[in-house]
C-alpha cells in the first residue's frame, strides 16, 4: 500500500516507520509535514496513496482545514482517510466525521498499544479492495 | 277829490281786501294746523300714559310673580321691599319684624360683603356675589346674588335691589366634586406609571410621571397627538389596534412599544390602552398607562450579553484544555516510544538498573498521562454539550462491568431494578465508572462486595454504592471531593475522579456525601433531580 503519513511530529513520523518495518509489512510510506505540503504532495503523486493518515494537531494548515480542502476535490475525495491523534476533543471528532473520514484512531501512550492499533489499521486497509487511481 | 284820486284809493282798497283775505286765509289754515297737532299730541300723551301705565303693572307683576327671592334695601342694608319668595327662602318678613340684611351674612364673608357693597356703588350694580349667609332657622346657605342701585330724580343711589339665588346645593357638589378630584389627582399625579387620557389619540391630559417620562410639559403635550410621541417603525401596530378599538372590536389592549422623549432619546415601554364609553357606547376618551421598562430590558440585554460571553468563554477554555492537553500529551507519546526503543535495541548492554530506571520513566510518564487526561475530564463537565436522554441505569451499570477492572473477588450486585432519568448518558457513566472503579479496587476481604440501590425521594433520585473495603478515615471525608485531593494509596490514583464526580451531581442539582467505618466499608449517597 501507498500510505500518506500527514504529521509535523518526527518522533511520531519513526514510531510509523518503525512499525511498518519492525512487523515486515510492505508498505511505501511518503511523508508530509502539514496540510499544505500534503496538498502539494498529491498534486504531483502518481499514483494517488491508497490511504492518508492524518494528524489533527497541525502548525500552518490543520488536519480539519486539510480535509475539508480533500472532501471537496473532485478526484482526492476518493481517498480514505484515517485520522490519527491524540485529541479525544469530540467536538473534533464529530466534526471529522461530519466531513467525511474513513477512522478516528487515538494515539496511545505506550508505544507497543500504538504498535498493535496501527498493526489493525494497516491490515484492515491492506484487505480492501482500493481504488488505485 | 278828483277821479282819479278816487279810482287810486278805490284800487289800494281793493288791494288791502285781497291782502287780509289772504292773510285770513293762512291764519286759518294755520290755526287748523295747530288744532292738529294739539289733538295729535293729545292722543300721543294718552298713549304714553297708558304704556307707562301698562308697564309699571307689568313690573309690579313681575316683582310679584318672580320665582327668586328679590329684596330690595337702602344703603345700610335695611330692607325695604322683598317678594314672597325671599320672604320664604329667607324666613324673615320686613313688613312683620325689623330686617338687616348684613346681620345675615357669614363671619367668614363679612369683610367680602362689604367690598362688594362698595363696588356696587360706585359701578352701579354687581354680579356674581357669592357668600355662605344663615337664614332664620340658623341653616348654612350659598347665595348668589345679582344687584343694582336704584337712584333718586336727582340721579342720587337711595336704594339698592338683588335677586337672590340659593347655589347650596350646587355649592356643596362642586365641593364634593372638588374633594374627590384632589383625591384622583393625588392618585393619578403620584402614579409611578405615566397615565395619559387622549381623545382620537389627541392627549388631553398627563400624569407626573407621564411628563418626566416623555420630558414635555403638559401644555406642551396638549398641543400633540400620540403620533407625535410614538417612534415611526412603532406607529403602525398600535395604530391597528386603536382602529379596533375605536371600532369597538376590543376594550383594550397592551403592547410594548417606544416613545421618542423630548430630547430624542428613546423609550421603552409598556403600554395599556383601555377605551372609556359613553352610555351608547361611543368611545369618549383612550386611557393609556405607560410603563418604563428600558431599564429593565437593558438589564435583560445585559444578562443575554454576559450569557452569551459566558458562553464564549467557556468554549474558550473547552478549546483551550483541549490543546493544552494535546500538547502536554504528544512529548509523552514521545518520551514513551523513545524509552521503549532503547529498551529494544539495547538491551543487550542495558544492566537491571537501567532497565530499572527506564521502567519507572515509563511509569511517571504514565500517571502524567492519566493526570492530563484527568483535567481534561474534570473540564469537559459542564452543562453545554448535554443531551438529555432517557439513561436506563442498570444499562449503564452492566456497561461499566464490562469497561473497568474488578478484581475476582469482588462482585458488583444491583438487588433491585434501578430507575430510567432524563440525563446526559455519558456524563451518568462517568459518574459511576469513577465511583464504582474506586470501590471495586479498595477492597482487601475475601470476598468482596459493591452493592448499588435505588431510592425515590420526590423530586430527586437516591443512589447508594455501598462497599465493603477498607474504608475511608473520617478526615477525608470532605477532602476527597475536591480536585487533586486523592485518599487512595494506590498507584494510577489521580485524585481527579471524585472531584468529576461531584461536579456532575452539582449540574443535577444534587448532594454526594459518605458514611465510612474504616476495615468495614464505605456508603456512598448521592442525589439526581428528575426534572432539570
Amino acid at each position: 500500500m501507498n500510505i500518506l503519513l500527514i504529521e509535523d511530529d518526527m518522533i511520531e513520523t519513526m514510531k510509523l516507520q518503525r512499525t511498518v518495518s519492525k512487523l515486515q509489512l510492505k508498505h511505501n510510506i511518503v511523508e508530509a509535514k502539514n496540510g499544505e505540503e500534503a496538498l502539494n504532495t498529491l498534486k504531483e503523486a502518481t499514483p494517488l496513496p491508497d490511504i492518508i493518515l492524518l494528524d489533527l494537531n497541525m502548525p500552518l494548515m490543520s488536519g480539519i482545514e486539510f480535509l475539508k480542502i480533500l472532501k471537496a476535490d473532485d478526484k482526492l475525495r476518493y481517498l480514505p482517510t484515517v485520522v490519527l491523534t491524540t485529541s479525544e476533543n469530540r467536538a473534533d471528532l464529530l466534526e471529522c466525521y461530519k466531513i467525511g473520514i474513513a477512522g478516528y484512531i487515538i494515539k496511545p501512550l505506550r508505544y507497543e498499544d500504538y504498535e498493535s492499533k496501527l498493526h489493525k489499521v494497516l491490515d484492515y486497509w491492506n484487505i480492501n479492495e482500493l481504488v488505485r487511481a | 277829490m278828483d277821479s282819479k284820486e278816487v279810482i287810486l284809493l278805490k284800487k289800494a282798497l281793493e288791494r288791502q281786501k285781497r291782502a287780509r283775505k289772504q292773510a285770513e286765509k293762512i291764519l286759518e289754515e294755520k290755526s287748523k294746523e295747530l288744532y292738529d297737532v294739539t289733538h295729535h299730541l293729545k292722543e300721543t300723551n294718552s298713549k304714553l300714559e297708558n304704556l307707562l301705565n301698562e308697564k309699571t303693572s307689568e313690573l309690579d307683576g313681575v316683582f310679584i310673580n318672580i320665582i327668586d327671592p328679590y329684596v330690595v334695601m337702602d344703603l345700610q342694608f335695611n330692607v325695604i321691599n322683598m317678594n314672597g319668595s325671599a320672604k320664604e327662602f329667607l324666613g324673615y318678613d320686613h313688613t312683620k319684624e325689623h330686617l338687616n340684611l348684613s346681620q345675615l351674612v357669614h363671619p367668614d364673608y363679612i369683610e367680602y360683603t362689604f367690598e362688594s357693597f362698595q363696588s356696587l356703588i360706585e359701578v352701579g350694580t354687581l354680579k356674581n356675589y357669592r357668600a355662605k349667609i344663615f337664614t332664620k332657622d340658623q341653616s348654612e346657605k350659598w347665595v348668589q346674588i345679582n344687584s343694582s342701585l336704584i337712584y333718586d330724580a336727582e340721579r342720587k343711589p337711595i336704594a339698592a335691589q338683588g335677586i337672590i339665588r340659593d347655589i347650596t346645593q350646587e355649592s356643596e357638589i362642586k365641593e364634593l366634586l372638588s374633594e374627590q378630584k384632589k383625591q384622583l389627582d393625588i392618585i393619578v399625579e403620584n402614579s409611578p406609571l405615566g397615565i395619559a387620557l387622549t381623545v382620537n389619540g389627541k392627549i388631553v391630559k398627563v400624569n407626573k410621571a407621564f411628563e418626566t417620562l416623555i420630558g414635555y410639559s403638559q401644555q406642551e403635550l396638549k398641543q400633540m397627538h400620540v403620533k407625535d410621541i410614538s417612534t415611526p417603525e412603532d406607529k403602525e401596530g398600535s395604530i391597528a389596534l386603536l382602529e379596533q378599538m375605536n371600532q369597538g372590536e376590543i376594550e383594550n389592549f397592551a403592547v410594548v412599544k417606544t416613545y421618542t422623549r423630548k430630547d430624542g432619546t428613546c423609550l421603552l415601554a409598556k403600554t395599556q390602552v383601555s377605551a372609556v364609553r359613553n352610555g351608547e357606547g361611543k368611545e369618549d376618551y383612550q386611557v393609556a398607562i405607560v410603563d418604563d421598562i428600558t431599564a429593565q430590558k437593558q438589564l435583560e440585554l445585559q444578562k443575554e450579553k454576559l450569557l452569551l460571553e459566558l458562553e464564549a468563554s467557556n468554549q474558550g477554555l473547552q478549546e483551550y484544555a483541549h490543546i493544552v492537553s494535546h500538547d502536554l500529551k504528544s512529548p509523552l507519546r514521545s518520551i514513551n516510544a523513545l524509552s521503549s526503543w532503547l529498551m529494544e535495541d539495547y538491551k543487550d548492554v542495558l544492566d537491571e538498573n537501567g532497565v530499572f530506571n527506564l521502567r519507572q520513566m515509563q511509569e511517571k510518564v504514565e500517571s502524567m498521562d492519566r493526570l492530563i487526561s484527568g483535567i481534561l475530564k474534570y473540564s469537559s463537565v459542564t452543562s453545554d454539550y448535554q443531551e438529555l436522554t432517557s439513561v436506563d441505569f442498570n444499562q449503564v451499570i452492566n456497561e461499566i462491568k464490562e469497561i473497568i477492572f474488578i478484581p475476582d473477588h469482588v462482585q458488583i450486585k444491583v438487588p433491585e431494578p434501578l430507575p430510567s432519568l432524563m440525563a446526559d448518558r455519558t456524563k451518568i457513566h462517568q459518574l459511576f465508572q469513577n465511583i464504582l472503579s474506586n470501590a471495586v479496587v479498595h477492597i482487601e476481604r475475601e470476598k468482596g462486595l459493591v452493592q448499588i440501590e435505588a431510592t425515590d425521594m420526590g423530586s430527586h433520585w437516591q443512589f447508594s454504592i455501598a462497599d465493603n473495603g477498607v474504608g475511608i478515615p473520617k478526615e477525608h471525608h470532605e477532602r476527597i471531593f475536591k480536585i487533586f485531593q486523592s485518599a487512595g494509596t494506590k498507584e494510577g490514583s489521580t485524585g481527579i475522579g471524585l472531584s468529576i464526580v461531584k461536579k456532575i451531581i452539582d449540574l443535577y442539582q444534587g448532594k454526594i456525601w459518605l458514611e465510612s467505618t474504616v476495615g468495614k466499608g464505605t456508603t456512598f449517597y448521592f442525589t439526581l433531580k428528575k426534572e432539570l
